[in-house]
């Protein structure tokens, strides 16, 4: 092996850490643990919230959109109604008018 | 996949937290913000215990998220090499342990000034021993360029050895391959 690398892992052993990480790493921990559990039942509230308000919205969009389709649906049948009618009246005059004529 | 493993966050962190702290002092050159860095790296990982399937693992993502660490902190300091390690010396009076020799300071004083990607390799492969493939995996980045920054980094490193390091060397052992 060469001599500068030698060198260099010799050089670059790890480092022991200062006694304090640990000490410090464990009060964090402690600290942050009850209010991590806090965050966690807080995110399942908000998951839970915005599950149920988006549900809720494509309920109410899909109601929407299935009342405005049999509005749609009522308006075209009384559309041919009318139209029905219409042409009936419509036959009904040609065929006296063409009565008229043959007499 | 189910795993048996069982992890101990605080085995953990008595196994791992001179190889997490030194690669964060390595990568910044400050001995405090590499305390900083260490302990948000192990408090990440109590908060992923429960994804860590293996030792082997936990080693892998600690030396991932350190070396990932170290580079966020770099560059919300955007600080220079050179300069944080002079303010290693000065702040904390270069508190190397009795058995770290004055040209294994150097060397590191040196490592400092290297760019962030060469300095990344060097301190993977000579403090953590990996392979160009494990580094690779480590960094998230192609084994051509780890290797490529491997071969820059060690070449840098010499030249500036052989340039700065004149009192402690033979010059002909640094020199030699510049």
């Amino acid at each position: 092996m060469e001599e500068f690398e030698q060198e260099l892992r010799q050089a670059f052993e790890r480092r022991p850490a200062p006694p304090s990480l640990k000490r410090k790493l464990m009060e964090s921990r402690r600290t942050l643990d009850p209010r991590r559990h806090a965050f966690h039942w807080q995110r399942l509230a908000a998951a839970i919230l915005l599950t149920a308000a988006l549900g809720g919205g494509v309920v109410l969009h899909q109601r929407e959109e299935q009342r405005k389709g049999e509005a749609a649906c009522q308006q075209v049948m009384t559309a041919l109604r009318i139209t029905n009618h219409a042409l009936e009246h419509m036959n009904k005059q040609l065929a006296a008018h063409h009565r008229v004529s043959q007499e | 996949m189910a795993h048996d493993w069982q992890p101990d966050f605080e085995q953990l962190v008595d196994e791992h937290q001179s190889m997490v702290f030194s690669l964060a002092w390595r990568m910044t050159g400050d001995r405090g913000l590499a305390e900083e860095i260490a302990q948000d790296v192990f408090l990440e990982l109590d908060g992923h215990l429960g994804k860590i399937e293996s030792a082997a693992h936990a080693c892998f993502w600690l030396r991932r998220v350190a070396m990932s660490r170290s580079a966020d902190a770099l560059r919300r300091r955007a600080v220079r090499g050179l300069d944080l390690w002079v303010e290693m010396e000065e702040h904390h009076g270069m508190q190397l342990e009795p058995r770290v020799s004055p040209l294994g300071s150097r060397l590191e004083g040196l490592l400092a000034t290297l760019p962030e990607s060469q300095r990344a390799a060097l301190v993977l492969r000579y403090q953590e021993d990996l392979t160009p493939e494990e580094i690779a995996a480590t960094l998230q980045a192609p084994v051509a360029t780890v290797k490529s920054n491997l071969q820059r980094g060690l070449k840098l490193l010499r030249a500036k050895a052989a340039n700065h390091l004149k009192e402690y060397i033979r010059p002909k052992e640094y020199v030699r391959g510049v």
